[in-house]
C-alpha cells in the first residue's frame, strides 16, 4: 500500500502537494474502505452467524426472517440501533460516556492495518507489526475502563474492573505464546511469519514441534479472554453484572461495544492464522497475480473465519469463570505453561536448527487424529440421544 | 497443589471442554424443536391441539338452559348472566350473557359444572385486542329464550346435533371421570 | 445509593459499596431484591429483601369456595402448580374424610412427577445460565416444553394445570397419553445423561460450585431446609418416604442425598447433583406407575357444594422445592375459615444473609441458583 503510493508520487500525480499530505488522505481514504467495504459487513455478519449458530446448538433456529435465511439481520439491527434515541444518564460523565465506544472501537480498527490478507493484500507491513497488534488491542481495555467509570453505575464499574484486570494478564500468555512463533520466524513482520512458512500443513508453525502446537491453544485461549469472550466474558457477565460495563449504554454507542467485540473475533482469528497456521501461504497452482491474489484472500478469510466459529461454538459451550479463578488460570496455568512453550521452542530450534520434517508430519498425524476422533464421538452423541425418539411436538 | 493434581486439572479441563463441544457440534445437525409460530407452520396451531385444551370460553346459547351453574362456580366472577321473565308470553329470556376474558383463568370449572355442555373450552388462544372491553364476550344480543331440555330426547334435529356436541364435549373431557367410564367401556 | 462507610481491609482503607441485587436483576429469578453491601468483589452483607410479588393468595383462600380455591393454588408456585394442588386436596379431603379413588391416587403420582421433572429442569437450566452456559438452559427448556405438551393432554393447561380435585383428579389419564408418557421417557433418560457430559462433568461448571457457599448439617435443621436443599447437606429427608402419602408407599425409589463429591458436603454442587439425581428417581417412579396404573374412576363422588366439617389440619408433601404445606381451618361454611401455605423457598431465603459473607458476587448469583429460589413460592 505504502509502495503503491511512493510510486504515485514518483509518478508525478500528487505535484505540488506536501508528501505528509498525501499519506494522510490516503490513509483516511484507506481506513473508510476497510470500515464500509470489509469491517461492517464482516462484523455485522459474524454477529448474524454467531446467533444462528448459538441457536441451532441450542434446538433454536435463530434470526431467520430479514433476507435470505436472516442473513440481513444486523443490517436491520443496525438501522434500528442508529435510529434510537442517544441517551446520556444524567449523572454520568458526559465527555468520557461518549468517547468509551470509540476508544474501543479505533482499538480494534487499528488491528487491520497489519492484516496480511495476501501477500500484496495488507494496508502496511510493519516491521514490528505483531508488537504494533499487541499495542493497539490492549487501547480496548482502556475504554472499556472509561466507559465502566464514566457511566456512574456499579455494575458498570465492576465490570471496567474486571476488564482491565483481565485484558493486562492476558496480555502475558498471548505475548509469550507469540514470542514462540517470533523465534521460530526471526521476525515480527507479519509478512515475514507468513513468509517462513509453507502451504503444507506440516509447513506450519502450528505442527512444526510440541511446544509450538501447545502454544497455539494457550494464544487462542488468552485471546478469547482479551477479546471478552465467553468463557472470559466475566466484563459484561450478563447473570452477574447485569450487562457490566455496557450496561448504561444504548442506541449506537451500543452497538459499537458489540462491532468491536465482533470484529475483535476475527482480528483474534486472523492473528491466529498469520502466526500459527500458514497465513495466506497457498499451493503454487497458479502465476496470475490477480488469481493469486484473490486465492491468498479466500484462504486466508476461510482460515481466520473457522477460528471466528470455534470462538462462536465454544460461547455456546461453557460456563464463565469467575473473576478469581481466572487470575489464577492465568497466573498459575497459562503463564508456566507458555513460558514452557518458549523455552521448549528455544531447545527444539538448538536441537533442531532447521526444524524437523518428520515430526512436523507426525504433528499433523497427531492433528488429524484428534479431529477424527472428535467425529467420532460426536457421532456417539448424536446416536446416544437417540434422535428416533427425538420427541414430536404437536407439529 | 501437588504436580499430579495440577496435570489432573489441565486434563480434566481438555477433556470436559472437548466433550462439551462434541455434544454443541452435534446439535449442528439435529433438529431444532422451534415452531415458528405464527406463520411458518403447516397448520393453524389450533388445530393441532390436543381437545382438553382449555382455551376461550365459548358458548352455545342455543342448548343454554339459564341453570347458573357456571356463574355460580366460576372463582372469580367473570361470568354474569342475566335472565328476566317475559310477562307477556310467561317466556324467560336471556338479557346477557358476557364472559370477561380479561377475567377468566381458564380453570375449567365453569364447563365441568354445565349440565347440557353448551359452556365449553375452544382451542382458541388468541385473545389480542386493544382495548379492554373488546375482551369481554357477549353471546346474548338481543333477548333470547331459554333452552328447555325435552324429556325422550330432541326431536328438533339442529339442536339435536347441538345437544350431542354438548354431551360429548361434557363426557370425553369436562367430567372428572368421562376418561374412567371411557377406559371401562 | 450512595451511603459509603470507610472499611479497613488489610490496612488499607476502602469505600463499602451498597449494591441493589434486583428486584429487575437478570437471573434474581422473578422479582427478588438484595441489597448487597461489598468490598470490591467480595460481599460482606446480603439482606434479601421478599414482598414484590405478593398476591395475596392465602387471604384469597377465605373468599372463595373450596373447589374454586384450587385453580387459585396453581399460582402459589407456578413452576410447580400440581404440588400445591395436590396438598390443598389432600387438607381438605383430610377434613373431610374424603377417600381418593385408586387410579386418582396414580393419576396424581404420575402428574406430579412429570411437574417435578419439568421443575427441576427449569432449576437446573436457569442454575447453568446463572453460571454462564446458556446452552443448557435452552436444551432443559426444551425438554420442559415437552412435559408441557404432555401436560395439555393431560390436564388442557401447560402451566397453571388446576387438574387435580378434592377426591381424585380433574380428568383421567388416557391410555395414548400414557403411551406418549412412556415415550417421552425413553426420550428424556438419555438426554440427561448428555445433559451431564455437557454441563454437570464440565471442569469450569465444577470449579464455579465446588466449596461456595456450603450449608452445614446443624444450619441446614435451625434454618429449616427442606427439600433438595436439606438432602444436599447429606440428610435423608424425604416425605414422600418418611411420612408417606399418596401410593409411594409402593412405589421403590431412592432419596438421592449430597455426598461432597466434587468438594465439600453441602456445597453448591451437591444441592445441584441431588436434583440431577431426582430427575432420574422421578423418571423410575413414571414407569412404576405407568406399569402399575389400576382401573376404575378416576374421582370419587363429592358433593358440589363442598361443606367440611368444622376442624383444622395440615397437610404436606414432597414439592421440588422442598416439603411444602397447606394449614386449612374449616368452619363448616363453603368457604375456607383460614388457608397458610408453607413453603421451602421462603425458608431457603433466609440462610442466604448468613451464608453470603465473604463470597463474591458471582458466588452470590450461584448460591441463589442453588437454593432454588422461586419467587411466586416466597411471597404467594
Amino acid at each position: 500500500m505504502q509502495a503503491y503510493i511512493d510510486q504515485l508520487i514518483r509518478d508525478g500525480y500528487f505535484a505540488g502537494m506536501p508528501k505528509e499530505v498525501v499519506y494522510a488522505v490516503a490513509m483516511v481514504l484507506a481506513a473508510f474502505i476497510v470500515l464500509s467495504v470489509f469491517v461492517a459487513p464482516l462484523a455485522g455478519v459474524t454477529s448474524w452467524l454467531e446467533r444462528r449458530v448459538w441457536a441451532r446448538m441450542q434446538s433454536r433456529v435463530g434470526p431467520n426472517r430479514v433476507g435470505p435465511q436472516g442473513i440481513l439481520q444486523w443490517l436491520a439491527d443496525g438501522i434500528k440501533n442508529l435510529l434510537k434515541e442517544d441517551l446520556i444518564p444524567s449523572a454520568a460523565d458526559a465527555k468520557l460516556f461518549s468517547l468509551a465506544p470509540y476508544v474501543v472501537f479505533v482499538g480494534f480498527l487499528c488491528a487491520f492495518v497489519v492484516i496480511p490478507f495476501g501477500s500484496q493484500l495488507i494496508v502496511a507491513d510493519l516491521n514490528i507489526g505483531i508488537l504494533y497488534i499487541l499495542a493497539v488491542t490492549s487501547l480496548v481495555v482502556v475504554g472499556i475502563l472509561m466507559a465502566g467509570w464514566s457511566s456512574n453505575n456499579k455494575w458498570s464499574l465492576l465490570g471496567g474492573m474486571r476488564s482491565a484486570a483481565q485484558i493486562v494478564s492476558y496480555e502475558i500468555p498471548a505475548g509469550l505464546s507469540i514470542l514462540t512463533i517470533v523465534f521460530l520466524a526471526g521476525t515480527m513482520s507479519m509478512q515475514g511469519i507468513i513468509k517462513a512458512q509453507g502451504w503444507a500443513p506440516w509447513d506450519w508453525f502450528l505442527f512444526n514441534n510440541p511446544f509450538t502446537f501447545a502454544a497455539f491453544f494457550l494464544y487462542f485461549t488468552a485471546a478469547l479472554a482479551e477479546g471478552n469472550r465467553t468463557p472470559f466474558d466475566i466484563p459484561e457477565a450478563e447473570s452477574e453484572l447485569v450487562a457490566g460495563y455496557v450496561t448504561e449504554y444504548s442506541g449506537m454507542r451500543f452497538l459499537f461495544f458489540f462491532f468491536a467485540e465482533w470484529g475483535n473475533l476475527y482480528v483474534i482469528g486472523a492473528v491466529a492464522t498469520t502466526l500459527f497456521l500458514g497465513g495466506w501461504q497457498v499451493p503454487p497452482v497458479t502465476s496470475d497475480p490477480i488469481l493469486l491474489g484473490v486465492l491468498q484472500f479466500v484462504v486466508f478469510f476461510l482460515k481466520a473465519y473457522l477460528w471466528v466459529f470455534i470462538a462462536m461454538w465454544v460461547r455456546a459451550t461453557l460456563p464463565r469463570v469467575r473473576v478469581d479463578q481466572l487470575m489464577a488460570l492465568c497466573w498459575k496455568y497459562m503463564v508456566p505453561l507458555s513460558f514452557l512453550c518458549l523455552l521448549g521452542t528455544i531447545c527444539w530450534m538448538l536441537v533442531f536448527p532447521k526444524g524437523n520434517q518428520i515430526f512436523s508430519v507426525a504433528m499433523f498425524v497427531l492433528g488429524l487424529l484428534i479431529v477424527a476422533y472428535f467425529f467420532k464421538r460426536v457421532v456417539f452423541q448424536i446416536r446416544h440421544a437417540r434422535p428416533e425418539l427425538y420427541f414430536k411436538p404437536h407439529i | 497443589m501437588s504436580v499430579a493434581s495440577y496435570v489432573k486439572n489441565i486434563k480434566d479441563t481438555v477433556t470436559s471442554v472437548f466433550e462439551g463441544m462434541t455434544i454443541t457440534f452435534s446439535h449442528l445437525v439435529r433438529r431444532p424443536m422451534t415452531i415458528q409460530y405464527p406463520d411458518k407452520i403447516p397448520v393453524p396451531i389450533q388445530e393441532t391441539l390436543p381437545r382438553r385444551y382449555r382455551g376461550i370460553l365459548e358458548v352455545d346459547m342455543d342448548i343454554c338452559t339459564g341453570c347458573l351453574a357456571c356463574e355460580r362456580d366460576c372463582p372469580i366472577t367473570c361470568i354474569t348472566i342475566g335472565i328476566e321473565m317475559d310477562k307477556e308470553t310467561k317466556q324467560r329470556n336471556f338479557t346477557h350473557f358476557d364472559i370477561d376474558i380479561c377475567k377468566c383463568m381458564y380453570c375449567g370449572l365453569c364447563a365441568e359444572a354445565c349440565p347440557t355442555g353448551s359452556i365449553r373450552h375452544s382451542q382458541e388462544f388468541e385473545g389480542a385486542s386493544y382495548n379492554p372491553a373488546g375482551l369481554v364476550r357477549h353471546f346474548v344480543t338481543q333477548p333470547a329464550p331459554l333452552y328447555k331440555p325435552k324429556k325422550g330426547g330432541e326431536t328438533d334435529p339442529k339442536l339435536a346435533e347441538k345437544v350431542d356436541t354438548g354431551l360429548k364435549y361434557l363426557d370425553e373431557f369436562a367430567t372428572p371421570d368421562g376418561g374412567a367410564a371411557a377406559e371401562e367401556g | 445509593m450512595n451511603e459509603t462507610a470507610p472499611v479497613q481491609s488489610q490496612g488499607f482503607y476502602a469505600e463499602e459499596m451498597t449494591i441493589s441485587v434486583g428486584p429487575q436483576h437478570p437471573s434474581t429469578h422473578g422479582v427478588l431484591r438484595f441489597v448487597v453491601k461489598t468490598d470490591g468483589e467480595v460481599i460482606n452483607e446480603a439482606i434479601p429483601d421478599v414482598g414484590y410479588l405478593h398476591r395475596s393468595i392465602e387471604k384469597i383462600g377465605e373468599k372463595v369456595t373450596w373447589h374454586g380455591y384450587v385453580p387459585y393454588t396453581d399460582r402459589a408456585d407456578y413452576l410447580a402448580a400440581m404440588f400445591a394442588n395436590q396438598v390443598f386436596c389432600m387438607a381438605a379431603e383430610k377434613l373431610a374424610g374424603t377417600e381418593v379413588t385408586r387410579r386418582g391416587e396414580f393419576c396424581r403420582v404420575i402428574a406430579c412427577e412429570l411437574n417435578r421433572i419439568a421443575s427441576h429442569l427449569i432449576s437446573v437450566g436457569t442454575f447453568g445460565q446463572d453460571i454462564g452456559a446458556m446452552t443448557p438452559f435452552v436444551h432443559a427448556l426444551r425438554e420442559r416444553e415437552t412435559i408441557n405438551n404432555l401436560m395439555e393432554e393431560i390436564c388442557g393447561a401447560r402451566l397453571t394445570y388446576n387438574y387435580i380435585r378434592i377426591g381424585g383428579v380433574g380428568y383421567d389419564i388416557l391410555p395414548e397419553t400414557c403411551t406418549r408418557i412412556t415415550e417421552f421417557l425413553d426420550h428424556f433418560e438419555p438426554i440427561v445423561d448428555e445433559f451431564n457430559r455437557l454441563l454437570s462433568n464440565n471442569k469450569i461448571f465444577i470449579e464455579r460450585l465446588a466449596g461456595v457457599a456450603v450449608i452445614s448439617k446443624e444450619d441446614a435443621f435451625s434454618y429449616n431446609l427442606v427439600g433438595p436443599n436439606l438432602r444436599g447437606c447429606g440428610i435423608k429427608w424425604d416425605i414422600r418416604r418418611d411420612i408417606p402419602y399418596s401410593v409411594y408407599p409402593e412405589l421403590e425409589f431412592e432419596v438421592p442425598v449430597g455426598t461432597g463429591q466434587v468438594g465439600t458436603l453441602g456445597d453448591s454442587y451437591d444441592r445441584y447433583w441431588v436434583r440431577i439425581r431426582e430427575l432420574q428417581e422421578s423418571c423410575k417412579i413414571l414407569r412404576q406407575c405407568l406399569k402399575m396404573f389400576p382401573k376404575g374412576p378416576a374421582i370419587a363422588k363429592v358433593p358440589r357444594k363442598f361443606k367440611p366439617p368444622v376442624g383444622e389440619c395440615y397437610a404436606r408433601v414432597e414439592a421440588p422445592r422442598g416439603d411444602m404445606g397447606f394449614y386449612v381451618v374449616s368452619d363448616g361454611s363453603e368457604y375456607p375459615y383460614r388457608v397458610r401455605i408453607r413453603t421451602g423457598s421462603f425458608t431457603a431465603m433466609s440462610i442466604i444473609d448468613k451464608l453470603s459473607k465473604g463470597i463474591m458476587v458471582a458466588d452470590l448469583i450461584a448460591l441463589i441458583g442453588s437454593l432454588d429460589v422461586d419467587a411466586p413460592e416466597i411471597d404467594r
